[in-house]
């Protein structure tokens, strides 16, 4: 018999390849998933906070899929390191879109890295849903229709923590946050509404260490000669950790009351151990409080689920994060998105986002705000104590309501104007 | 008087400005232990160790693991303290023999990459090793109080940085004048192909220092553990202070690196004091006026 030509050969497989396809999509008669392309910091210093975050979106995915996923299809995030490189990211993004052909994009810790995607989103006009990052720019200034925002913004913690400020016995406020975009932001929202609550306020000794300065001593002996009553202060992780080991044997937190958003939360708390700030005003997400389980009857079969499925995924520390719980909800505000479009369609979800919606979650209502698209959630603000064990935790949980804070939407349509003039020079 | 109390209202507060003074030293201290091991490598290797910072860093990792792992004791703290710097010595003597040996006649820029590059290897095997988490070593009970002194609270702990910073200074000082080894390093950093020649063996002095310089770097790094967060990071920000003060003070030269410590401590204290709005700048802006005037630093040579 004749060999087969090359040509022969060629044609035969092609054609029974050919044939077999449709057969094979048919056999797996599976719909194809949603796919939302989700870019964030997966290697270095921002895994502590990142991988809660993905168990939390993992476990949102998985209970929505095991219901019968979104408009009848599985939900499905391809993650994506960004190095915390806004150009890594948007190569990334890129890469996700046009090769991957991701219906939607996701993720930011760094708000860097939240800006430069939602800037490529714009250009590309595919949605993109920031997770993670924290910068008002975001949904405000450089806000546009294909971007938005599933956690709550700087504005709303600051203020919250400028409240109870306010409500304090407390002329006299100095300042100690990190030279650059982060820490004059947090001191400006910060001071603004604080003195728009309690005119009579006065601000004295305003320092500015470097972000990640290691040595405080100077700026702590400065502010002890300021006579503030009260110290407002955004340095954060490994900083804040060394700021207060160094300030309190100054007997600095004596002196004067500390607001610091960041020190209630257990990545701080945990390594400061006993020499935690007690007396210290934060808003951390204290799941383990009483008073909030009280106020939320569902958070601790939350974080119970929650913990058992961090330790099953091998998580160093399986226990309830912040990051937990916003990877938990943004997987569920981008489904809830989809579900009102009834459509994967972008312009469709951007209308859905722009009629507005609620959402309960374990630990309270979620408002995504039509005008910005951005997402309101409940703010907590509490008291470091030492619990009975001699471990600090936050305690005295109050709630607050980000929609009853922050700025509303013909503010934020002021923002952008100011920011497209700004532009337009 | 009236026009300068009015200006600094806190010159009349006594108390505070010995708490000032004092805080001001203790920040000297600290920048003395961790620049003088940098300009006692280039006195003698005429290498800018780059990666003194890093090794910085191991020590207080070190710190970290020993305190973690010795029982629980009041003396664990002060064994941990000895044990630290010594690691980072030994880590810096496999360095020198391994790699530092064999470019001490290449050209500076190569110098540079291979510490810069240290940087970032010895950056990501600690990470690999002790993983991303911030971490934090306690103070020893007996000095984690403070001490009051005219009725303001001073950190105990400052107080042993204070004290121990002097006697290494003083230890450094006899060492390099009052002992054999300190004059053949003295010797070298003046003519080291003399010294060869004289039949001294050069390149165990060059592992001998470097050594040295790494476990003063490391005592840096495990002496200031429990007044930081340890931490990734960490080591990039004491490397660029622990180059400033050397440039100051003149590379290569200690009683230079002393000085200029104490100059940056103090001003550092008090110009965050009277201008807190340019603080990141302050550090630099001696640099700029010492390099200025002296543009071989305040107590250095030179180069010929």
């Amino acid at each position: 018999m004749r060999p087969w030509s090359r040509s022969t050969f060629a044609i035969v497989v092609g054609s029974v390849l050919l044939g077999v396809m449709p057969a094979l999509d048919q056999a797996g008669a599976q719909p194809k998933p949603i796919k939302i392309g989700e870019i964030n910091s997966y290697s270095g210093v921002a895994t502590p906070y990142t991988f809660p975050y993905k168990e939390g979106m993992a476990l949102a995915t998985k209970e929505i899929n095991d219901a019968g996923g979104v408009l009848g299809r599985p939900l499905e995030f391809i993650h994506r390191d960004d190095k915390l490189k806004p150009d890594e990211a948007v190569k990334a993004a890129r890469e996700l879109v046009l090769q991957d052909k991701v219906d939607f994009l996701a993720g930011c810790i760094s708000s860097g890295v939240g800006l430069a995607i939602s800037a490529y989103a714009k250009d590309a006009k595919v949605l993109y849903f920031a997770t993670h990052c924290q910068t008002s720019r975001l949904t405000w200034d450089d806000g546009h229709r294909y971007v938005a925002h599933t956690t709550n913004n700087v504005n709303q913690y600051v203020r919250v923590a400028a409240k109870k400020a306010a409500s304090l016995p407390i002329k006299k406020w100095a300042n100690i946050s990190p030279d650059y975009e982060y820490g004059h932001n947090m001191w400006e929202e910060f001071s603004t509404y604080l003195k728009k609550l309690k005119p009579e306020v006065e601000f004295v000794q305003l320092n500015w260490p470097k972000l990640g300065e290691s040595d405080h001593s100077s700026y702590i002996t400065a502010l002890l000669q300021s006579g503030a009553e009260g110290l407002f202060s955004s340095v954060w992780g490994s900083q804040s950790i060394a700021f207060v080991k160094q300030a309190r044997p100054f007997g600095l937190f004596e002196k004067m009351r500390y607001v610091a958003p960041s020190v209630g939360n257990p990545d701080e708390l945990d390594p400061l151990g006993k020499e935690a700030p007690v007396g210290a005003i934060a808003t951390p997400f204290a799941w383990y409080d009483p008073g909030l389980n009280k106020l939320h009857p569902n958070l601790a079969a939350w974080s119970k689920k929650y913990t058992e499925w961090a330790k099953e995924k091998g998580l160093k520390d399986p226990s309830p994060k912040l990051g937990g719980s916003w990877g938990y909800a943004s997987a569920y505000i981008i489904a809830e998105a989809i579900k009102r479009a009834k459509s994967t369609d972008p312009e469709k979800v951007i209308g859905a986002l722009g009629e507005g919606f609620e959402m309960d979650f374990p630990w309270g209502k979620v408002v995504m705000r039509g005008c910005d698209q951005q997402a309101l959630p409940p703010q907590w603000i509490g008291v470091v104590k030492m619990d009975a064990q001699g471990k600090p935790v936050a305690a005295e949980i109050e709630e607050v309501q980000g929609k009853d804070v922050v700025r509303s939407c013909d503010e934020v349509k002021e923002l952008r104007a100011a920011a497209a003039a700004k532009q337009k020079k | 008087m009236d026009f300068v109390t009015s200006l600094f209202p806190w010159i009349t507060n006594g108390p505070l400005i010995v708490v000032q003074v004092m805080s001001g030293l203790s920040v000297a201290m600290f920048l003395f232990l961790v620049s003088v091991g940098m300009s006692l490598i280039f006195g003698v290797t005429r290498i800018v160790n780059l990666a003194h910072g890093s090794f910085y860093m191991v020590g207080a990792y070190l710190m970290v693991t020993l305190v973690e792992t010795l029982p629980e004791h009041a003396v664990s703290f002060w064994i941990a303290l000895v044990l630290a710097p010594i690691g980072v010595g030994l880590l810096g003597g496999v360095i020198e023999v391994t790699l530092l040996r064999r470019i001490y006649h290449r050209e500076p820029l190569l110098q540079l990459i291979l510490t810069f590059g240290l940087i970032l290897v010895i950056g990501t095997l600690v990470l690999l090793v002790w993983g991303p988490d911030n971490k934090s070593v306690a103070r020893p009970d007996a000095l984690a109080g403070s001490l009051k002194i005219l009725g303001q609270p001073f950190p105990l702990y400052y107080l042993l940085v204070l004290g121990l910073a002097p006697v290494v200074a003083i230890g450094l000082w006899l060492t390099f004048y009052r002992t054999r080894w300190g004059m053949l390093i003295r010797a070298a950093t003046v003519d080291r192909e003399m010294l060869g020649a004289l039949g001294v063996d050069v390149a165990t002095l060059y592992t001998q220092v470097f050594m040295f310089g790494s476990w003063l770097a490391g005592l840096g790094g495990a002496l200031s553990a429990p007044t930081v967060a340890v931490a990734l990071g960490m080591d990039g920000d004491v490397l660029t202070t622990a180059f400033v003060v050397v440039v100051i003070g003149g590379l290569g030269s200690f009683a230079g690196s002393f000085i200029s410590a104490l100059l940056v401590g103090e001003l550092q204290s008090f110009g965050i004091l009277v201008f807190p709005a340019v603080s990141i700048v302050l550090l630099f802006a001696i640099m700029a006026v010492v390099l200025i005037v002296r543009p071989w630093g305040l107590l250095g040579r030179p180069e010929e």
